[in-house]
């Protein structure tokens, strides 16, 4: 590739090897050598090497120290017949199901709210992505206080408006925890398509809805019928982040319920977590890993031909 | 002339080095409280005092990363020279070759027998030593003398006391088992009669799941499943401090560092400790502790040796007892500190009697069995029996 590029088209110079280039290109090469060289690096060293490495690690049974045995797909295989990865596939999915749409639901109704208000506008736009940018560890341990058994929300709705029993241990199984779990997504995600829809809505010409107004339309059926489908590839964008997203999620599931009880609450990641560092299986925990990332692929080249079939421009 | 300099400032660089030696001394014991204080102030500086040229750098971990930070660090191969770790690790690490034998080190054999034989033990892996206890506990009873004048003995006065006194609409449980860890359920399982494994660590099936192990756990769910007992136990409502300060819970089990930690944040509370209430086999609670064991990795052994014998002295070992930390030498039983201390003797007579987790290099995984065993019942999957029928197989296989 590079070598074609380069090279002199035929007939007008000799042909020269590539690596005998006048000084000044040469002086190119190397300025151009010396931007690349710090992004390459690190690609190199801290994504490549890595994901290369893992897939070694995966097809073994792999020691911290001293000599792995070669397996091939055993860790493969494992991974299928292990049922924990079908109740962290429930429970992606469920989490998935319950936070996505939501979020981007919510997102869409706050954005064209904001839309039109005149005054405020900047302050509660900033209300709403602040959970955004707060850290992770620190929303999920308020909402594991908020949840536990004898926490805020029982207080409030069990032991003051008796609408639950007071005494309900939500985060102690998946029925219960999952939803709490994916109203925390909700909450904290909202804020960031919001702001990708608010950024789409300036992008839809405004002839467009003035022309809609004039045919008669009112403001609910400018919303419905001509805003709407023009987000619509705005709407598949955030459809493919945040379900990608939601298939690597584990801190929020790491750290208020760790997976359990008897991994009853378990997503892949909190899975591979531990299998790699409690148990020490990296061989094991890297294939389930692998077979992640093959998943998260599938399912995006699903929504980007959904993209594809259905641009409106 | 300019590499003559850089030279010479190398040369005397490593010369520093060889005379100044800094080891690493990686533990859990609390940030922030008396434990690290007393270990940063007093002890560590004795030792530089009477050790120049060697600088102890200490670095504290919460204990519920601590065995993945050091699994990282060994896979990695950079090491911390010393680490007190949870005696139950000992074998693990010592199985795969992470630590050094200290068998042949001098003076090893005068520490060796000067210490209580119980701790010395979770030492020992396939023919040597890898570390040296370095301070002991175990579990007794705490509870609080203003709501409760006559601590339980056994099980059925627990059980009496708690059907009199535990009030789950008023929020108030007699005893808090604080949570569903082999930590807190082996005393009740042991105290019942039931065990682990057999001696010889070779099989599980016939006594983790045998009739004293099952019954035992059958009593904690069924006191659980009554409102007798905080719902601890489910890991949910108030942690076992925050309930004992808040007056939700009236007892519970815990070790040596309980008591300074609670009474510091609660003052008003009257703590009072009693011995683990005894089942049919008698009162048996947990052995716990540290043991202080060197990396093989460590570049810095002789220095590094020189720390654990002071580690090991009469005076640093009731230096940190002042903090809760049991001393392991037979030595420091005399101490008038010890002889005099409001609560250790309570712990002391505990210990007679308690016993060791299972000292094999799959502990943690075995613990993990028995957790999720208990937790399958508490979420009503399963029965107690069928779960341990099942547990004892998945240990069965771990053994082989």
């Amino acid at each position: 590739m590079a070598r074609s590029s380069l090279a002199p088209t035929a007939g007008l110079a000799p042909r020269r090897p590539w690596w005998r280039v006048s000084a000044w290109k040469r002086g190119e090469y190397l300025a151009a050598a010396v931007f690349i060289a710090p992004g390459l690096i690190w690609f190199l060293g801290f994504m490549l090497y890595p994901l290369v490495y893992s897939f070694w690690m995966s097809l073994h049974d792999w020691k911290i120290r001293g000599p792995s045995e070669f397996v091939g797909l055993a860790n493969y295989v494992r991974v299928f017949g292990d049922s924990v990865n079908l109740i962290a596939l429930r429970n992606t999915v469920v989490y998935g199901v319950l936070s996505v749409p939501t979020q981007m639901f919510l997102g869409l109704m706050i954005a064209l709210g904001l839309e039109r208000l005149s005054r405020g506008k900047v302050l509660l736009r900033l209300i709403y992505y602040l959970p955004v940018i707060s850290s992770w560890v620190v929303v999920s341990l308020m909402f594991m206080f908020l949840f536990n058994s004898e926490g805020l929300f029982n207080h409030v709705f069990g032991d003051v408006l008796g609408l639950v029993d007071p005494n309900t241990a939500w985060l102690n199984r998946a029925s219960t925890a999952i939803p709490v779990i994916a109203l925390l997504g909700v909450w904290k995600g909202l804020g960031w398509s919001m702001l990708i829809y608010l950024a789409a809505l300036q992008g839809i010409p405004a002839e467009l809805t003035e022309a809609a107004r004039v045919d008669g339309a009112n403001r609910a059926q400018v919303t419905r019928y001509v805003t709407v489908p023009l987000l619509k590839p705005t709407t598949l964008f955030i459809a493919v982040m945040l379900t990608i997203g939601a298939f690597q999620s584990f801190i929020q599931f790491y750290i208020i319920t760790g997976g359990g009880p008897v991994h009853q609450t378990e997503v892949f990641l909190s899975y591979m977590y531990d299998q790699a560092f409690n148990f020490l299986d990296f061989g094991y925990a890297s294939a389930i890993a692998w077979l992640l990332a093959a998943l998260i692929l599938a399912i995006s080249l699903v929504q980007f031909r959904l993209i594809k079939s259905t641009y409106e421009y | 002339m300019r590499g003559k300099l850089v030279l010479a400032s190398i040369a005397l660089a490593l010369i520093t080095a060889a005379s100044a030696q800094t080891i690493t001394f990686w533990h859990t014991y609390s940030t922030g409280s008396g434990e690290e204080q007393t270990l940063l102030e007093k002890v560590i500086p004795q030792f530089e005092a009477e050790n120049p040229g060697i600088t102890v750098e200490a670095v504290g971990f919460p204990y519920e990363e601590f065995r993945q930070k050091l699994l990282t660090a060994f896979a990695g191969g950079v090491v911390p020279d010393l680490v007190r770790m949870d005696i139950i690790w000992v074998p693990e690490f010592a199985d795969m070759g992470a630590l050094e034998r200290l068998d042949d080190y001098d003076g090893f054999a005068a520490l060796r027998d000067g210490v209580f034989p119980g701790p010395l033990a979770t030492n020992y892996w396939d023919g040597g030593y890898y570390g040296l206890p370095l301070d002991t506990n175990t579990q007794v009873m705490l509870y609080n003398a203003d709501v409760i004048s006559q601590p339980p003995t056994t099980f059925d006065e627990l059980e009496a006391l708690a059907t009199e006194l535990s009030d789950p609409a008023a929020e108030v449980w007699a005893f808090s088992v604080p949570g569903p860890y082999a930590w807190y359920l082996l005393p009740w399982i042991w105290s019942n009669g039931g065990a682990i494994t057999d001696d010889a660590i070779t099989t599980a099936t016939g006594y983790l799941n045998s009739d004293a192990s099952v019954e035992a756990v059958e009593k904690l769910v069924d006191w659980y499943e009554r409102g007798l007992i905080a719902p601890t136990l489910n890991n949910t409502g108030l942690g076992a401090w925050e309930g004992l300060g808040a007056g939700e819970y009236l007892a519970t089990q815990d070790g040596p560092w309980a008591y300074p930690s609670i009474t510091a944040q609660y003052q008003d509370l009257n703590l009072q400790h009693a011995l683990f209430p005894a089942g049919p086999a008698g009162s048996i609670s947990i052995v716990g502790g540290e043991d202080i064991v060197m990396f093989a990795d460590s570049p810095n052994k002789e220095a590094a040796w020189k720390f654990v014998q002071f580690m090991l002295s009469p005076w640093a070992q009731i230096t940190m007892a002042s903090t809760g930390q049991i001393p392991v030498i037979q030595s420091a039983l005399e101490d008038p500190y010890i002889v005099e201390h409001p609560y250790y003797g309570v712990y002391l007579q505990q210990l007679q009697t308690a016993k060791p987790r299972t000292p094999h290099p799959a502990y943690s995984r075995i613990e993990t069995i028995i957790q999720d065993a208990v937790q399958r019942v508490l979420l009503g999957e399963l029965e107690v029996r069928e779960a341990l029928d099942q547990a004892a197989a998945q240990v069965d296989e771990l053994l082989k």
